[in-house]
């Protein structure tokens, strides 16, 4: 008399496998990529060279207030292009804001994403490159700019982990 | 999501394929001592990195690692008699020596030297710290002998054990470095095991359900740092070890042991998960043991005389639908090892990473297929020693700390996250 298979024993089987409902079970997300300072602007232009479907690329690094000026969320943000960009407009319609960063930069400019995520419940993260040709103070520096802002924090070493994220999460 | 030929590529570790190259860089476990005891113990059957072997423990207490089939017509020398320094096969009296080498060959003549023609393929087998240890790679390129931790601490400090977990090693692994499903899955756990109760941390974990993440590149891998409120605004960090390719060092919770696995391909649908517990200065409580033994915390219970876990998929893992809805389990699985491995398992032996939709708080998991993949790519095109490899990157501890809001875990935990011998694990 043959056993009668459990439940799980059945279904996680690699023949049961073949079962599994192809159709496609999610939609695609609306990502920004911004670069926060101008060695990571070069980074973000060479990502935005690759083939992605849902992510937009874009640049902060013009809008650090020159002195006497005042900051406005209005007409700093960018795209790569030159063309200047509503932030609320951008985030408001993201699913994800990752926003990359160099060691030992300032990166101030990540407070006013951060509020502008905060206030439309968007999520954040931050990725953190050139981390290892730094000494630890200029990247604590760095760090302690974003850690508020980012609900996800990366330190990667090489740039083309940037890329393999973004295609782990379907950009 | 991970394209077919990545998942293919990090899944499969048999003889000849990239990531089967890499695991053969390293020491990896493969028996518990205990399981081969005493001189002459009866040989048992070892599977790792879909390879068929047998090993054994000779009449001078010598440990051998060897192509599981006799030469002569493929019988299993599972059936071997363990006999004067070595194994011979029942069929026909061949007879192998630790090393695999064929030392008799009952119907040739002696002098025609022809048992000498006849060699079994053979790995190292080591035993350090209660784990017998094999390396699998080219002899030419055999690194030092691991210098975890756990393994060098005295006996009385550590606790090993290990289970079979029907599931691929990289969605086992990938469970292990995934710190948010803590929060959910092991909920009911956390004031209850007798492994985990009683921390003062065990609050900070079930207060915030969303901590903040932070994944940092290390020598041998990555921190996983998870971040959630303490008092006075401070912050009460996790952090997480993992080493190429499949160590991961837990964070401890008060004054317990400190705990962790490797997880180890058997086959591509298969792998062990091995199991420690220690404590880097004192010797393991008797009910600490105990507890170990009845497969509290990390560890299971078995069926009697095996490694499979007593709660497995035949039994649908015993799943108590009320425990679920009391919320006394949150899956209604038992046991944080089996919680994990019940749902590990439910995807299948090798998940389609075609049709996962990861999240940003999955950076960690990302993170390690990245640096698996840099590293196969690296040992594939230059020859290059993965990380792991060194000792230098197995001497690390995880760490549980709170600090000051402004101050990098990296930083302040520095001395935390490697191993200081005589010195306490930092715990909260």
């Amino acid at each position: 008399m043959t056993a009668m298979l459990s439940e799980s024993a059945r279904a996680t089987s690699a023949a049961e496998a073949r079962f599994r409902i192809n159709d496609p079970n999610s939609r695609p997300r609306a990502i920004r990529v911004i670069a926060l300072d101008w060695p990571s602007e070069a980074v973000v232009k060479r990502l935005a060279q690759l083939p992605w479907a849902s992510a937009t690329f874009l640049t902060a690094v013009a809008s650090v207030p020159r002195a006497g000026e005042r900051f406005s969320v209005q007409g700093w943000l960018g795209d790569l292009a030159g063309h200047t960009k509503d932030l609320i407009g951008e985030i408001d319609s993201a699913d994800l804001v990752v926003m990359v960063a160099t060691g030992g930069e300032n990166v101030q400019v990540a407070s006013v994403i951060g509020e502008a995520c905060s206030l439309k419940r968007v999520m954040t993260t931050a990725l953190v490159l050139g981390a290892t040709s730094i000494s630890d103070a200029a990247l604590s520096q760095t760090l302690a700019q974003l850690r508020p802002w980012a609900l996800m924090l990366v330190i990667a070493s090489a740039e083309e982990y940037i890329a393999d994220m973004l295609a782990a999460l379907r950009a | 999501m991970l394209k077919k030929e990545q998942n293919d590529l990090l899944t499969q570790t048999g003889p000849g394929t990239p990531a089967g190259r890499l695991f053969r860089s390293y020491w990896i476990p493969a028996l518990l001592a205990s399981e081969l005891a005493d001189n002459d113990c009866p040989p048992v059957r070892v599977k790792l990195l879909s390879e068929r072997l047998l090993a054994f423990r000779d009449s001078q207490g010598r440990l051998g690692l060897i192509d599981e089939f006799c030469a002569h017509r493929g019988v299993s020398l599972w059936f071997g008699r363990n006999e004067q320094n070595g194994l011979r096969c029942p069929y026909h009296g061949w007879k192998y020596d630790h090393t695999g080498q064929c030392v008799e060959v009952p119907s040739e003549p002696v002098e025609s030297g022809f048992c000498n023609k006849i060699k079994l393929k053979s790995y190292p087998l080591v035993e350090r710290g209660g784990v017998l240890w094999t390396y699998m790679g080219p002899p030419d390129k055999q690194p030092p002998l691991p210098e975890w931790e756990f393994v060098l601490v005295p006996s009385e400090q550590s606790f090993m054990s290990k289970r079979i977990q029907e599931s691929n090693w990289l969605q086992a692994l990938e469970g292990g470095i995934d710190s948010s499903h803590v929060s959910f899955l092991h909920r009911g756990d956390l004031d209850s095991d007798p492994l985990f109760r009683g921390a003062k941390a065990n609050q900070y974990n079930l207060r915030d359900s969303r901590p903040v993440f932070e994944v940092v590149e290390s020598a041998g891998g990555l921190y996983i740092g998870a971040r959630r409120d303490a008092e006075n605004g401070n912050y009460y960090w996790r952090i997480t070890q993992w080493v190429m390719p499949a160590f991961t060092m837990i964070p401890p919770r008060g004054n317990h042991p400190v705990h962790g696995h490797f997880w180890v391909p058997i086959d591509d649908e298969n792998c062990w998960t091995w199991s420690f517990d220690y404590h880097p200065t004192r010797p393991l409580s008797q009910d600490e043991l105990r507890a170990m033994r009845e497969g509290k915390g990390i560890h299971v219970k078995y069926l009697p005389g095996t490694f499979r876990p007593f709660a497995n998929k035949d039994n649908d893992y015993l799943i108590d639908r009320a425990a679920q809805k009391s919320g006394r389990t949150f899956s209604g699985v038992e046991g944080i090892a089996m919680q994990d491995a019940s749902l590990q398992e439910s995807m299948g032996p090798v998940v389609d990473r075609m049709k996962e939709n990861l999240v940003s708080t999955d950076n960690g998991i990302i993170m390690a297929r990245h640096r698996l993949l840099r590293a196969v790519k690296a040992l594939m095109d230059k020859d290059a020693v993965p990380p792991g490899v060194d000792i230098a990157h197995q001497k690390v501890r995880s760490a549980a700390v709170v600090l000051p809001p402004d101050q990098p875990f990296m930083d302040a935990a520095k001395e935390a996250l490697a191993v200081r011998v005589g010195i306490a694990h930092a715990s909260v």
